[in-house]
């Protein structure tokens, strides 16, 4: 059986700027049709390796695919399939939105006016005022619109939603769907982990340019650790941290009273038999948050 | 003040090279005064005939008596440099007040908690920390030769720098005020250079007309209103910083009348105008338009002026030898031809600021992420910098279109001789690849080392000054025919030169293709 061939294919994709390596080689497959977030702390490397799928910057070593082909060599072709929000957007402050939207749209060669009307309506923009008068919100709105409005397989956002008010960012996850029901795949960088939670099939997680994580969503909190706690005596205290040893587990505190533990799912059943042999008090457990799992994982040194 | 410091450090290379070019041009000048006319009999007839010359009086203003070396230098450099500094009275002014208005930086400082009024204060002394700077400056360069060059003196040097200071100063001071009344930083750019333009003219009007009080209406007209090497006025001094008191005092009353990011002039920011363009091209061309046929505009009055007041030249030109700068510059040839060729090489200067100026939003877009965007559509990484370099280019062309068909149309009444509205023509278009090179010039620099984009300046400055000061610098002829602006041939002529117009097209043609292939192999700049 042949796989489908991955959107996005990074190997090994190496980026350095002088003497500083802003991406050390990073992996990176975005299945067709799927939503994928791109996580990782400020500086990590998320905008560094997107402006390399754009082919805005030259990799130093590893290779990229995108839509099946090279960006260092076929940006162009590539570029016209694939809708681009950057972080931080500047629009030509003498045109108006609407003249920006005719501008990108003529520029690909492509466009939907129908989608782009729909959509102006549905982000609540006035087109007719000059960008000069936009709050950010407005100028990331002109962008929003003209990536989801035109007619590409693929849509690289770059922490999009920053300065959308709520309500925004509402009609926001609704076009990431309805874009992903219409068969086009997504690469969502972003900070905002409920959003993530809710639109994304399969995460990435990236630090100082490394990989750290890379997996299904489902699977990332399969193995994410659970946390439980427990009242313990002296005597009780000995016996845990020896039963703990046997399972291969550190008891953090030592000989203290109160046990927090942090436990992979697998060893979530042998700790609490340990406990409860060991008669302990108030034994509590609690499955990882989401947000646990990444804020471990923007914590932890990178492999 | 710690504004007035952030202000000065964020500034710095611009007024460093400023004050670079200013000073370079005052103080390497005044040495060849003392040699351009060796005898008394020489110079007194230069002087004579300077003085009954339309032309020279329109551009630098009326040449004192006797025409000491040190009055002429005051006179011609100092009309240069007048000009120059007025433009960069301008720049600052409003770099320093609108455009951090625009770019947010203003609203930065105020939310530090400032007083209100600290950032206008900050703008009006670091705009008098550098004429002061300009001024002392000034005094020193051209001081170093008090004893070598005669009329040089210590009071005279000091008036000549304070003059020079002090306009600077009301230029500077007057652009804050007219920063207040509109919204944005490029109208503010053209108001303020509006009224330099105005300053000029007022100025010429009252030289050539001989209505001396209408000078002190001029911020332009200061130098000539001192007199330093002459009269040396102190008094007049004391007026016109009075005067930029009261200005920045206005500026502050209207400062506090707006609101932030205001102007007091407002205009609709609703329109409903589509852009239908298909290409990189078709929307840096469509950008460009407006700002392309105000310079058009400008050029072409400017063109228009010179020309109307060409007719005393020609005739001063066949009694005799028109001395020192402008008698090099016609030296030689047929009257009508050097005539056309040197307004022709003057406006090719102004056009040849326009094109690097086009070239230069390149980087401009580059660094704020606008060409990311557009090649992030589908365009080749290389195309927004051609498409750059070819409105440029157009765009000269149109410029100077414009400016030799007004020129030609003045000619054909005002000069005389053999078919001058034909010359002027063909002199001002014939321009074209000079402001070429230009343009390709700074799309090199923008390609492959778009952080130094900025020295796409020295190629003009260099031009400029082998043109318009070659001769007074001794400059061996045969190097000042290589200059960009000298490659046009009369037409009435029997043989035409086709050579230097060829190679110059070749080497922008090369210059933009290196640029295009560098900014190929290169990053973009990020945001």
């Amino acid at each position: 059986m042949t796989t489908t061939p991955a959107v996005i294919d990074v190997r090994g994709l190496v980026k350095r700027f002088g003497r500083f390596t802003a991406v050390d080689g990073l992996n990176l497959t975005v299945a067709p049709g799927a939503v994928h977030g791109f996580l990782g702390p400020n500086g990590a490397g998320k905008t560094t390796t997107i402006r390399v799928l754009l082919g805005l910057y030259r990799a130093a070593a590893g290779s990229a695919r995108v839509l099946g082909m090279d960006p260092a060599r076929q940006s162009a072709a590539i570029n016209r399939r694939i809708s681009y929000v950057p972080g931080d957007v500047h629009l030509w402050p003498n045109l108006t939105g609407h003249q920006c939207l005719d501008a990108l749209a003529g520029l690909r060669g492509a466009r939907d006016e129908s989608a782009e009307r729909r959509l102006t309506e549905d982000f609540a923009l006035d087109v007719r005022k000059s960008v000069r008068a936009y709050s950010k919100g407005n100028r990331q709105k002109v962008i929003l619109v003209a990536a989801f409005a035109a007619p590409t397989d693929l849509l690289i956002l770059d922490e999009p939603t920053t300065g959308l008010d709520p309500l925004m960012e509402e009609v926001f996850r609704r076009c990431v769907r309805d874009a992903v029901a219409a068969g086009r795949t997504v690469l969502l960088s972003s900070h905002i982990l409920g959003e993530v939670e809710q639109l994304c099939d399969a995460v990435t997680i990236v630090k100082d340019g490394r990989l750290v994580e890379s997996g299904r969503l489902t699977d990332l909190r399969h193995l994410a650790a659970s946390r439980i706690t427990a009242q313990l005596t002296g005597p009780q205290s000995t016996t845990v941290t020896n039963g703990l040893r046997d399972l291969g587990l550190v008891n953090g505190d030592g000989a203290g009273t109160d046990l927090v533990l942090s436990v992979p799912r697998t060893q979530v059943l042998p700790v609490l038999a340990l406990l409860a042999r060991a008669d302990a008090g108030d034994i509590t457990c609690t499955p990882a948050s989401l947000e646990e799992l990444f804020l471990r994982h923007y914590r932890v040194a990178a492999r | 003040m710690t504004t007035a410091r952030l202000l000065l450090h964020r500034h710095r290379m611009m007024i460093g090279s400023w004050l670079l070019l200013l000073l370079t041009l005052l103080g390497g000048t005044v040495w060849a005064y003392q040699d351009t006319y060796p005898t008394a009999g020489q110079r007194d007839a230069a002087v004579e005939l300077a003085r009954a010359d339309t032309a020279t009086t329109l551009l630098y203003g009326e040449l004192p008596l006797p025409g000491t070396p040190a009055q002429m230098y005051a006179w011609e450099i100092g009309g240069i440099t007048t000009i120059l500094v007025s433009v960069f009275a301008v720049l600052l002014g409003v770099a320093l007040t609108r455009a951090a208005e625009d770019d947010g930086t203003l609203e930065l400082i105020r939310s530090c908690g400032v007083d209100r009024r600290n950032p206008l204060r900050a703008a009006i002394a670091v705009i008098a920390c550098v004429a002061t700077a300009l001024a002392v400056g000034t005094a020193a360069v051209t001081g170093t030769w008090v004893g070598d060059v005669d009329g040089i003196t210590g009071l005279g040097v000091a008036a000549f720098g304070a003059a020079l200071g002090l306009t600077f100063l009301l230029v500077g001071v007057l652009t804050v005020v007219l920063a207040q009344l509109t919204s944005t930083a490029p109208t503010a750019r053209l108001l303020g250079l509006t009224a330099v333009a105005a300053g000029f003219g007022l100025r010429a009007v009252a030289d050539v007309r001989d209505i001396g009080a209408l000078n002190w209406l001029s911020p332009l007209g200061l130098r000539a209103t001192v007199q330093p090497f002459t009269a040396n006025r102190w008094w007049v001094l004391g007026i016109y910083l009075a005067a930029a008191v009261t200005l920045a005092w206005v500026a502050g009353l209207l400062y506090e009348r707006r609101e932030y990011g205001a102007g007091l002039i407002t205009r609709s920011e609703i329109r409903d105008v589509r852009l239908p363009v298909r290409s990189a091209l078709g929307l840096r061309m469509r950008l460009a338009r407006r700002s392309t046929l105000i310079w058009a505009a400008g050029v072409a009055g400017l063109g228009a002026l010179f020309t109307a007041m060409g007719s005393g030249v020609v005739e001063q030109s066949r009694d005799g030898d028109v001395g020192g700068f402008l008698g090099t510059q016609l030296g030689g040839t047929d009257p009508v031809a050097a005539y056309c060729a040197y307004t022709a090489t003057l406006l090719a200067m102004v056009v040849s600021a326009y094109s690097i100026l086009q070239v230069l939003r390149h980087r401009e877009d580059e660094t704020a992420g606008r060409t990311a965007l557009i090649v992030a559509g589908g365009v080749r990484r290389w195309a927004p910098l051609l498409a750059q370099v070819a409105t440029a280019v157009a765009g000269s062309a149109v410029i100077l279109a414009a400016a030799g068909a007004a020129g030609a149309a003045i000619a054909s009444v005002t000069i005389g001789g053999d078919s001058p509205a034909v010359r002027m023509f063909t002199f001002v278009t014939g321009q074209w690849p000079a402001t070429a090179v230009m343009a390709a010039g700074a799309a090199l620099l923008a390609g492959i080392w778009p952080r130094a984009a900025g020295l796409a300046w020295l190629p003009l400055v260099a031009a400029g000054t082998l043109a318009l000061l070659g001769p007074l610098l001794n400059i061996p002829q045969r190097i000042r025919d290589l200059g960009p602006f000298q490659q046009v041939s009369d037409p009435v002529a029997a043989t035409a030169e086709w050579t230097g117009p060829a190679v110059l097209l070749l080497i922008a043609v090369t210059a933009t293709a290196c640029g295009l292939a560098g900014i190929n192999r290169r990053d973009l700049l990020a945001g």
